[in-house]
């Protein structure tokens, strides 16, 4: 497929000398060039030089926690094999080490249901069909996800409430959904980067009047569809009424931002995609994954959106990476025993190269400036994992690693360590502290024991 | 979710703790309990022959409102509008149940997909308005004057977009919708946001019924008309109705089950129904999972990914073949000694068979071939990428041609298939699965009836030897109905036509693509009658597809319930 180079990336691009902020004259009614939306905001959701940003970043699968975990000490410590694509970036990030999902051995569903489901919910799965292993069975998760409660508090400006890419995620089931608006309202993830593009970058017009008029015809448009749906929901039963109500939901939403555009110029450039690979064929999945982490890199640079995840692939992917000459899938070789030389080493291979796609993600955010440092700085990035290890689904000791700064709310350049029993579900009060939002818990309380400071 | 009944069965095999638990272990398929005389997912009464006593008065069953799905979405806009651009391949995939992608449960609506359909709809209707008299069926906006002009729009264009005429009171506000956007900006704006309105109104992209009422009945409605003409086209085309549903419906012709037969009956004659027929065997029988498999290179270097169109072709075309133009029958498609080839496939089965690009009806050896089931693409996304996978073909017939339900292996444990070992047959290394008690009693479903198809290669070659030792494909299906043992894939077919498991199945499978949801409770008379029709007519798929056009399930509906 070749993308058609869209006239934001051909006109609009105004490539200022030295970075310098060249902000559109229509784009920036909204917030302009030194950003007054963001100098607006309440002073908990404002990073330096721009908004505090959110991005989870999540693989499947396990590590290989022999090949994962640091060595030295909390400050001086040397990066293991997995970890070792970090090396450049050390000072941007967290090993968080020792943080349990405690509440994945709860509730329905199996393993990796749990282990998916409860993620960023930190709560149970729903009863339901989805069918697990040991014929255990679950629903959609049972609570919102902390990047859509971020979300919720930060991303009511933005046009975008939050975006969610996939790398080849198949299938709609609990394993393959990790953000959740609320209990069993799963997002699905965009896993096309040309859709991505259209979606995000796609119909921002060079030309003010256009822009205005785009504006003036969908606001009687969407009024018109809204009430529509507003006229027969009371006429359908109830399970209908749901549904609809849902997609009715969705209109409203997008009526709402109508107005909501990001300001174009200095570190705001669109990427122009080029040739997008097919992102159904596994062997694309390199390819894939850097657009839609351009993209992504780029939507928040834009002030697109404030609130990002990236999804590779499913819980328990059965897909091999013969791109790392590896044809066994990646659950069968998370399964063999950990005499297996054969299975860590591909495994640990494995690993290593999703950590390069967390160090490019990093790079990318880095390099686009903001304030007197990088968006990087402005955001909190999180590499969650469904699972530690693969073969016996061990859900203790998850292996998180962070990045950025959160605008400062967040200390890098650590391997923090902690002890005992620390359920995930302080990690996400944590997170979302960091965000700033004022959370003493999340998810069900029942797990949760206070917050995780990143600080 | 409303599958709760699919998966009771293999929920509660897993509460007593294995796979193999007496009569009724193989799986429930209807939802019933499976202690009660129901085994093997055919209700006792139906073995039995004679209507259960329950089944009186009308069950239409549950009645979801559906949603296109991305392939009718495009359809429909191409018969609409002549629109052939396939807006709806950019929107999101649909979410799947039950093997299917048109699952009224679950297809929902999220943020990306209502901006896909505003984008789709913006993008149709600026192309629409470049032929404004079309739109506008004759009116002339200098001497008919604006409004008249808007109306008659709205009017004709409503009744195909909503494939029903509009209510006086929906063509009022729709014309204020055009009066509004005219003035703002001009008459052909105007007409435009309103088509733009119209192509995301629950009244196209979903079908919304309202039935009418019946006497004696407050919960059952009868199907209006036009409700009618819709359920016939998407179900048996896949897009909006043509002009003589339109038009049956307009003049009453579609008031008896007979009408709805007899436009059943013309439909089916249209390659659209052959193309809806190919949908439901991609998915089916995973034929659009042949496009993304992967074969490892060392295992099988002759395996070129150029080839997996032809193998999907080669299903398409024996399908379609049986179906439209042979006995048509179950039967059929199980047994039929022949297949599909063209030259290269030849080549790469090594069969002496047809040169060329064009595909030709090849008979194969004698005991090499049965129907679909010994078929190149089907075999390799039913295999490993550097092997076979007895579990895979096993678990497919158990699921997609008995429907029963195999639950997934237990937590925490190993699953690594064998290793390759050039020394030994994979029946061989696949040997733990009968050993460890803690696979047997599910394995002893999937792998015996696996090693019937071990002739076939993980790219779906026939061959005679493996490891050095000549092919061994003895198997044995276990259970209640479906039973027996068998040597190779021909074998097994003939068993399994035999059973009432697989014609009820293939019965099931219909219904649930046909009506877009999973069976319920309420519809185990519904499935017992079409099963019998299916029985009774030679098991013709054909005729399978009008006999759904007749049910209960099809032509009622349940009155809206709930708050």
């Amino acid at each position: 497929m070749i993308m058609r180079s869209s006239n934001f990336s051909r006109r609009t691009f105004l490539r200022g000398a030295g970075g310098a902020c060249l902000a559109l004259p229509l784009l920036d009614i909204m917030h302009g060039c030194d950003s007054p939306g963001v100098a607006a905001l309440p002073q908990q959701f404002r990073g330096k030089g721009g908004p505090k940003r959110f991005v989870v970043f999540w693989t499947p699968n396990g590590t290989i926690m022999s090949n994962w975990r640091p060595t030295g000490s909390p400050d001086a410590f040397t990066l293991p094999r997995i970890l070792a694509p970090l090396d450049p970036h050390k000072q941007d990030i967290v090993v968080l080490d020792g943080v349990d999902e405690l509440s994945a051995y709860k509730g329905p569903g199996d393993a990796h249901q749990k282990g998916t489901g409860q993620g960023l919910t930190g709560t149970e799965l729903q009863e339901g069909d989805f069918a697990g292993a040991d014929g255990l069975s679950a629903g959609w998760a049972d609570g919102i996800s902390v990047d859509q409660a971020i979300a919720d508090a930060v991303g009511n400006e933005t046009r975008f409430r939050s975006l969610e890419f996939g790398v080849h995620v198949y299938g709609a089931n609990v394993g393959s959904r990790i953000s959740y608006r609320g209990p069993a309202q799963p997002i699905p993830p965009e896993n096309d980067p040309a859709a991505a593009f259209n979606r995000i970058f796609g119909d921002l017009e060079s030309d003010p009047e256009a822009q205005k008029r785009r504006i003036a015809e969908r606001r009687i448009v969407l009024d018109a569809v809204a009430e529509d749906y507003k006229r027969l929901v009371p006429r359908l039963g109830a399970a209908d009424k749901i549904k609809l109500d849902a997609h009715l939901a969705a209109v409203r939403d997008i009526e709402m931002r109508l107005d909501t555009v990001g300001s174009v110029g200095g570190a705001c450039q669109p990427p122009v995609l080029g040739e997008v690979k097919d992102p159904t064929k596994v062997g694309n999945i390199p390819a894939t994954g850097k657009l839609q982490m351009d993209l992504l890199a780029m939507a928040l640079a834009c002030d697109l959106t404030r609130v990002a995840s990236l999804m590779w692939m499913n819980s328990a992917t059965a897909k091999p990476f013969p791109w790392l000459d590896i044809p066994e899938g990646h659950h069968e070789l998370a399964h063999r025993g950990d005499s297996d030389l054969d299975a860590q080493e591909k495994l640990t291979r494995i690993n290593v190269w999703y950590c390069e796609q967390f160090a490019y993600l990093i790079e990318r955010l880095k390099s686009l400036p903001e304030g007197d440092g990088s968006v990087l700085d402005n955001t909190l990035l999180i590499w969650v994992n469904e699972h530690q290890k693969g073969n016996d689904h061990d859900r203790h000791e998850i292996p998180y690693v962070l990045a950025g700064k959160a605008g400062g709310a967040m200390k890098p350049g650590r391997w923090m360590q902690v002890q005992g029993d620390v359920p995930h579900n302080n990690l996400l009060v944590g997170l979302m502290n960091a965000m700033g939002l004022e959370a003493t818990t999340f998810g069900n309380p029942k797990y949760c024991t206070g917050a995780l400071s990143l600080a | 979710m409303h599958m709760r009944g699919i998966v009771v069965w293999a929920i509660a095999a897993a509460a007593i703790g294995g796979c193999q638990n007496g009569p009724g272990g193989d799986g429930d398929t209807n939802g019933a309990t499976d202690s009660d005389g129901v085994t093997d997912g055919v209700p006792a009464g139906a073995t039995d022959g004679g209507e259960a006593a329950e089944c009186r008065g009308i069950e239409p069953g549950p009645s979801p409102i559906r949603r296109m799905n991305r392939r009718e979405y495009d359809n429909t806009v191409f018969d609409l509008l002549g629109d052939d651009s396939r807006p709806a391949q950019n929107f999101p995939a649909e979410e799947e149940a039950l093997g299917f992608n048109n699952n009224a449960d679950a297809l929902v609506v999220t943020s990306l997909l209502a901006e896909g359909y505003l984008a789709a709809a913006e993008a149709l209707a600026e192309n629409a308005v470049k032929d404004l008299p079309a739109l506008l069926h004759g009116c002339d906006v200098k001497s008919d004057g604006e409004a008249a002009c808007a109306e008659r729009f709205i009017t004709e264009f409503g009744r195909s977009a909503y494939r029903r005429p509009l209510a006086a009171g929906e063509v009022k506000t729709l014309l204020a919708v055009h009066q509004a956007a005219a003035d703002e900006f001009d008459f052909v704006t105007g007409v435009r946001l309103t088509m733009t309105a119209m192509l995301q109104s629950p009244h196209f992209l979903y079908r919304v019924e309202f039935g009418e009422p019946m006497p004696d009945s407050d919960d059952i409605l009868k199907l209006a008309p036009y409700e009618l003409a819709s359920r016939l086209s998407y179900f048996l085309w896949g897009t909006m109705p043509d002009a003589e549903l339109f038009a049956a419906a307009a003049e009453g012709r579609l008031a008896e089950p007979e009408d709805v037969a007899k436009q059943a009956t013309r439909m089916l004659a249209d390659a659209r129904a052959r193309a809806t027929v190919r949908d439901f065997h991609g998915q089916w029988l995973e034929l659009r999972r042949i496009e993304e498999m992967e074969k490892d290179d060392e295992a099988f270097p002759e395996f070129d990914p150029e080839i997996r169109p032809l193998l999907r072709a080669e299903a398409e075309k024996f399908l379609d073949h049986v179906i439209w133009d042979d006995q048509g029958d179950l039967d059929s498609i199980y047994l039929a000694p022949y297949t599909f080839l063209n030259g290269e496939l030849a080549d790469y089965y090594g069969v002496k068979g047809p040169n060329g690009d064009a595909f030709e009806k090849f008979e194969l050896p004698p005991g090499q071939a049965s129907g679909f089931l010994t078929q190149g693409g089907l075999l390799s996304v039913l295999a490993k990428p550097n092997q076979t996978s007895p579990i895979h073909r096993g678990k497919f017939v158990r699921e997609r041609l008995l429907c029963q339900v195999v639950p997934p292996p237990p937590d925490n444990v190993d699953i690594t298939p064998p290793e390759v070992d050039p020394t030994l047959p994979t029946r061989e290394r696949f040997k733990q699965h009968s050993v460890d008690p803690t696979c047997s009693g599910c394995h002893s479903m999937m792998d015996p009836v696996g090693f019937g198809f071990e002739h076939f290669d993980g790219i779906g070659r026939w061959r005679d030897e493996e490891a050095g030792k000549p092919v061994d494909a003895s198997g044995e299906i276990i259970g209640a109905t479906t039973k027996g043992t068998f040597d190779g894939v021909p074998e097994l077919a003939a068993l399994l036509i035999d059973s009432p498991e697989t014609e009820r199945c293939m019965t099931l499978q219909w219904f649930r693509y046909a009506y877009g949801r999973a069976d319920a409770d309420a519809d185990a008379c519904t499935i017992d009658d079409l099963t019998r029709q299916f029985a009774g007519s030679g098991r013709r798929i054909q005729d399978l597809i009008v006999a759904l056009t007749q049910s209960e399930a099809f032509l009622y509906r349940r009155a809206p319930e709930g708050e």
